[in-house]
């Protein structure tokens, strides 16, 4: 019997969510084994005509990762969605629009502007940006067309299952492909990663007191951070609360507080506003001057509180026309 | 723009402000029909995700209306409302949505002119605004 | 699988004309008719009405509905009504829903047009909520009809005895070592100059001897658990090291060595490590100092036992934790004179003969310090008395508000002095005077025509108290300088110590000035901001025995009107609940809530509302970061229903 096709494939990403396939180490043998890898452009040469030229449906299981930010990446979205059985959104980015998304909080033209006039280190006289289209010798090159707006993979094709986090645990990994292979799947449209908030794996939860109150909201690199003591305890933003568990609290770990890249459980619709309604109510202060000095320690409450989740957000996600941009 | 009817949603207390409305009605004080309201049983209940949930849906201004400081039915659900506000006005900037379309005022169950009249204010700010367009990028979208 | 659509039922009340003016509900009832949503549409006239609630119990039971849409007045005015409606014909209460299109509509709209549409985007809001209903339970529990009282003064005596003479059993928790408070320490009470003791002496012994009040004194709250109906406080009462086989009889004071200053006369006399607080105290029995007896600090006296002849003495007692469970909590803690001692300019602590009100009072007494003698330091009677009102009240580092009764008081110290020393002048220095009724204000007239002198000061912050030679010197804005061999400082009434703490433990408000707040300041003065735990005496803020006497009783009143023992008690219906699957153990809702509904349950790692303490506010709920929390009729999920339906129409 044929091995089941897998392809892997990369979009707006920094590359960590491949690294994390390379991270399964010796159970990447395993999945070789028992897999035909027909498409992953980081690790080896394959060619897109060649997935065309294949039969719809005939790829098992599309791991993408990414978020979607150029004509160039969606047209590889909808390729892999009418190739594969089963579409995996592989990390954050693919999953909620991860960092790449924060650009939603500024424009092309401000992104494009800095990248290519303005920034210090550039050295661009004749002012040349990147365009779609440019006749060069007489001969028409062409560049993808770069989107307004980050978009997560979801908003350009139909997407059968999460594996959130900057990057995914392999053991996460590792999990959902064994679930795929031996056809133990939950529902279409489930996260795959434990529905609880990141508190419950947290060793720190213990220390955290039932009263906790935040004074003043301190940064990382204000205090020294105390290696056992819940964050929020220490009045610095731990994400982990409105955080779905199963990165085994790694950044917690590593004694720097969780960012939020696993995205909020599924009772919550908006990670960020979460985490605000959760954190407004432990601010100390009763008299709307404390309150704003308290606030002022905030620096960047969107970048806070919506570090990966931009794509996903209520707000960031209120646009119907993605699919047809 | 002159045309331009805002939708606009007010999140009321049981206790004040929902009251507050009922005497406004009473009273037969005439308002901006721009302004729906929502009843909760207290301002602290109010979710930021609704804040969000109201504008992604299409309003183009919120309020957030509670008992006046020390006066909430719930002791102070009314300080965390205020407090879960102040966050979420700075946050929605980012986005890029004027922090006069979200509004939080304290009216009394028997302040019925002061609901009016913060209603009404509320409704002219937002006219002025005009619509709230979001795109999910803060420069094509809101402002 | 198909789901069958949800039968929803619509009724569009005319209110007489109140909404069919303004509104076309028969256009509304057309719109309705046409979404094809509803099972059955119709606009009624007076549904409130006793006809009007039998037409529509009538068309519940014939349509059998899922939901129930009433298009009516405000839901603060007939929600109840319908759902009650509902309940008798079997429908869950939850499936009722009122859409506001009096008060929200037809009342402040102008444009008629527009009333209908905003009618119509507010029936779909509650269409779309009501859909999403879930049933409702009404929970009662049995009351507890017990009832604690805290704070032994004239107060808590007084609420004591009624509570008892209702038939309740009664807890009566006092922190000192005998029943008392601030009355017993006065000789007479004005106007009518009666005997204080002779007022309390009586119902101390009725509290004594009565079988259903239990007296705990030397005891302290150290929590309190619970709710109206059904509270469970902790005391601790403290190790007295002498037994209640000890009638007071003070044998040992003569043989203890240990001399201290006396609280009781504020410090002004002295006292023995072993002692009672006054004689015919309540309870009679002495106690061990045991911070300043040499047995407990070297083992090298213990003279007393050898004394006591009734072998009272028991250094081998221990503190006692108890655990009571009672109904309500009367709060009776009283008030405490302000501290002068920080304001220089008044001379008191520094001066002889410089002394506050109360310790005034003290002197005063018959069993008083100097035996009923109202003497200077250097044994003699004083020629003149000067009393300053408002001593370290009506200003910010002090007592900022008026505690309107020390006027009072500071009037009465020219009767006190007369009565000894009928040639003595007396004076008052007032910038505000304070004698509100008859009986009060002729009291004051009375002191003038006698003879206490009232003189004005123009800025009481100005005033200067000075020693030179035997003399006390007095200058202040507005008056020449007056001398007096003896001052008194009318001091203001502050919290009693330990209310911040104990208003944490009871989870209860505290105004501003730091006294118990009011549930309702001109409705009701004498509950809390929590149900079931009320306030008597001057906890409830300063005021005079009669008023301190009148709210413990209108408090107990309260109590024994609601608490019947046997009564079944509503717990509220819209509380908070926590899914257990989903909580992730961050007890970040703990904190939140405000009446310390939520406890951390350590085995399961999850939070849990008592939801017989739940009020329902929904806070948890819009705390909770992973959406484990649901406030029962007021979900997410309703209110996302309501928003679209609004804004969609």
């Amino acid at each position: 019997m044929a091995k089941p096709k897998v392809a892997f494939y990369w979009c707006a990403s920094c590359g960590g969510c491949e690294e994390a396939v390379v991270d399964l180490a010796e159970k990447i043998l395993d999945v070789v084994a028992a897999v035909d890898i027909i498409l992953w452009p980081v690790a080896l040469d394959f060619k897109y005509k060649g997935i065309k030229a294949m039969e719809d449906g005939s790829i098992a299981v599309s791991f993408i990762n990414g978020a979607i930010r150029t004509e160039e990446q969606k047209e590889m979205a909808k390729l892999l969605r009418k190739k594969s059985g089963l579409v995996v959104a592989f990390g954050s980015c693919s999953s909620l629009g991860g960092i790449p998304a924060l650009a939603n909080l500024t424009s092309k033209k401000k992104i494009f502007d800095r990248s290519y006039l303005n920034s210090p280190t550039v050295v661009n006289p004749d002012g040349v940006v990147p365009k779609t289209r440019s006749i060069v010798d007489g001969y028409e090159l062409t560049l993808p067309e770069f989107f307004e707006t980050v978009y997560k993979l979801d908003d350009v094709i139909d997407v059968d299952y999460y594996l959130p986090g900057c990057p995914p645990t392999p053991e996460l990994i590792a999990n959902a492909v064994n679930a795929i292979l031996e056809a133990k799947l939950p529902p279409k449209g489930a996260i795959l990663s434990p529905d609880k908030s990141l508190c419950k794996s947290c060793d720190r939860n213990e220390s955290k007191p039932e009263d906790v109150a935040i004074a003043e909201i301190k940064r990382v690199i204000d205090i020294e951070l105390d290696p056992e003591k819940c964050f929020l305890a220490q009045g610095i933003i731990c994400m982990g609360p409105a955080t779905r568990d199963g990165c085994g609290a790694s950044c917690i770990n590593g004694n720097m507080p969780c960012t939020g890249c696993f995205g909020p459980t599924d009772s919550c619709k908006d990670q960020g506003a979460k985490m605000i309604g959760t954190l407004g109510a432990i601010l100390e202060g009763e008299e709307e001057e404390a309150i704003d000095k308290v606030i002022e320690g905030l620096v960047d409450p969107a970048g806070t509180f919506y570090r990966y989740g931009l794509s996903a957000s209520m707000l960031g996600s209120a646009r119907k026309e993605a699919k047809d941009e | 723009m002159d045309n331009f009817e805002p939708k606009i949603v007010a999140f009321t207390c049981n206790w004040c402000s929902y009251a507050g409305a009922d005497k406004a009605g009473m009273m037969k004080l005439k308002y901006s029909d721009d302004v729906k309201l929502i009843r909760v049983m207290c301002s602290g209940r109010i979710d930021p995700q609704f804040v969000m949930d109201a504008f992604r849906e299409g309003a183009d201004g919120v309020m957030i209306l509670g008992c006046h400081p020390g006066d909430c039915h719930y002791r102070t659900g009314n300080v965390k409302a205020l407090k879960r506000y102040k966050l979420l006005r700075k946050t929605l900037v980012q986005f890029g949505i004027n922090d006069k379309r979200l509004k939080l005022d304290w009216v009394a169950a028997g302040e019925a002119e002061l609901f009016q009249q913060v209603v009404n204010e509320m409704a002219e700010t937002v006219k002025e605004l005009g619509p709230l367009h979001l795109t999910g990028n803060v420069e094509q979208g809101g402002k | 699988m198909t789901v069958e659509k949800p039968k929803i039922a619509l009724f569009l009340c005319e209110c007489s004309t109140n909404i069919s003016n303004f509104i076309d509900l028969p256009a509304v009832a057309d719109w309705a008719e046409s979404t094809e949503d509803f099972c059955f549409v119709e606009v009624s006239n007076l549904l409130c009405s006793p006809d009007g609630k039998k037409y529509f119990a009538e068309i519940l039971m014939k349509h059998k509905p899922d939901g129930i849409i009433v298009a009516a007045c405000s839901p603060k005015l007939h929600e109840k009504t319908f759902q009650d409606v509902a309940e008798e014909v079997g429908i869950n209460m939850s499936r009722v829903q009122m859409a506001n299109i009096r008060e929200d509509v037809s009342w402040v709209t102008k444009d008629k047009t527009k009333a209908n549409e905003k009618a119509k985007a507010m029936i779909k809001a509650a269409l779309r909520r009501v859909i999403l209903a879930e049933n409702l339970e009404k929970v009662t529990m049995e009351v507890i009809s017990d009832i604690l009282i805290i704070g032994g003064g004239i107060a808590g005596i007084e609420a004591a005895i009624i509570a008892s003479k209702a038939g309740r059993k009664v807890y009566l928790i006092e922190k000192d070592i005998s029943l008392g408070g601030s009355v017993i320490k006065i000789e007479e009470v004005a106007p009518n100059m009666e005997c204080a003791p002779c007022l309390l002496a009586p119902r101390l012994s009725e509290v004594r001897d009565d079988p259903n009040i239990t007296v705990l004194t030397n005891s302290e709250i150290t929590d309190v658990l619970g709710f109206y109906g059904n509270f469970l406080v902790k005391v601790r009462k403290k190790a007295r090291y002498v037994e209640e086989t000890c009638i007071g009889c003070e044998a040992c004071f003569d043989v203890c060595p240990v001399t201290l200053k006396n609280e009781f006369h504020l410090g002004l006399g002295n006292r023995k490590a072993i002692y009672t607080l006054f004689p015919g105290s309540v309870p009679a029995a002495a106690v061990i100092d045991k911070e300043h007896c040499k047995h407990f600090i070297d083992n090298s006296c213990d003279a007393c036992v050898s004394a006591c002849p009734f072998g009272s003495i028991n250094f081998n007692e221990k503190d006692e934790e108890l655990e009571i469970n009672v109904g309500a909590i009367v709060i009776a803690t009283g008030t405490k004179s302000g501290d002068v001692s920080k304001f220089d300019e008044l001379g008191y602590g520094k001066i002889d003969n410089v002394y506050t009100l109360p310790e005034f009072e003290r002197i005063a007494c018959s069993n008083g310090p100097s035996g009923s003698k109202i003497l200077l330091k250097n044994g003699e009677k004083p020629s003149s008395v000067a009393v300053i009102h408002c001593a370290g009240s009506l200003r910010e580092d002090g007592i900022p508000y008026c505690s309107g009764i020390c006027c009072f008081g500071a009037s009465k110290v020219g009767e006190l002095v007369r009565k000894q020393i009928p040639e003595a002048k007396v004076l008052n220095i007032y910038n505000d005077l304070v004698f509100v009724g008859p009986k009060i204000n002729a009291f004051y007239r009375k002191q003038i025509e006698e003879g206490t002198r009232f003189i004005k000061c123009y800025d009481l912050k100005t005033i200067q108290v000075k020693e030179k030679g035997d003399k006390i010197t007095i200058e202040g804005e507005g008056f020449s300088q007056i001398e007096a061999d003896m001052v008194v400082l009318s001091t203001g009434l502050e919290p009693a110590s330990g209310t911040k703490e104990l208003a944490d433990l009871l989870n209860i408000d505290l105004r501003k000035d730091g006294f118990f707040k009011a549930d309702h300041a001109l409705l009701n003065q004498t509950g809390s901001t929590l149900e079931g735990i009320y306030i008597a005496g001057c906890s409830a803020g300063p005021c005079n025995v009669a008023t301190s006497v009148t709210r413990a009783r209108s408090a107990v009143g309260d109590i024994i009107s609601k608490l019947i023992p046997g009564r079944e008690i509503e717990l509220e219906i819209l509380t908070s609940v926590i899914d257990e699957e989903k909580c992730g153990g961050c007890k970040l809702c703990i904190s939140v809530c405000p009446y310390k509904a939520i406890i951390f349950d350590d085995e399961k790692n999850i939070s849990i509302v008592t939801e017989a303490i739940c009020r329902g506010c929904g806070t948890c709920v819009a705390s909770c970061p992973s959406g484990a929390a649901k406030a029962k009729h007021f979900t997410d999920d309703q209110i996302y229903a309501e928003i679209g339906g609004l804004l969609y129409g």
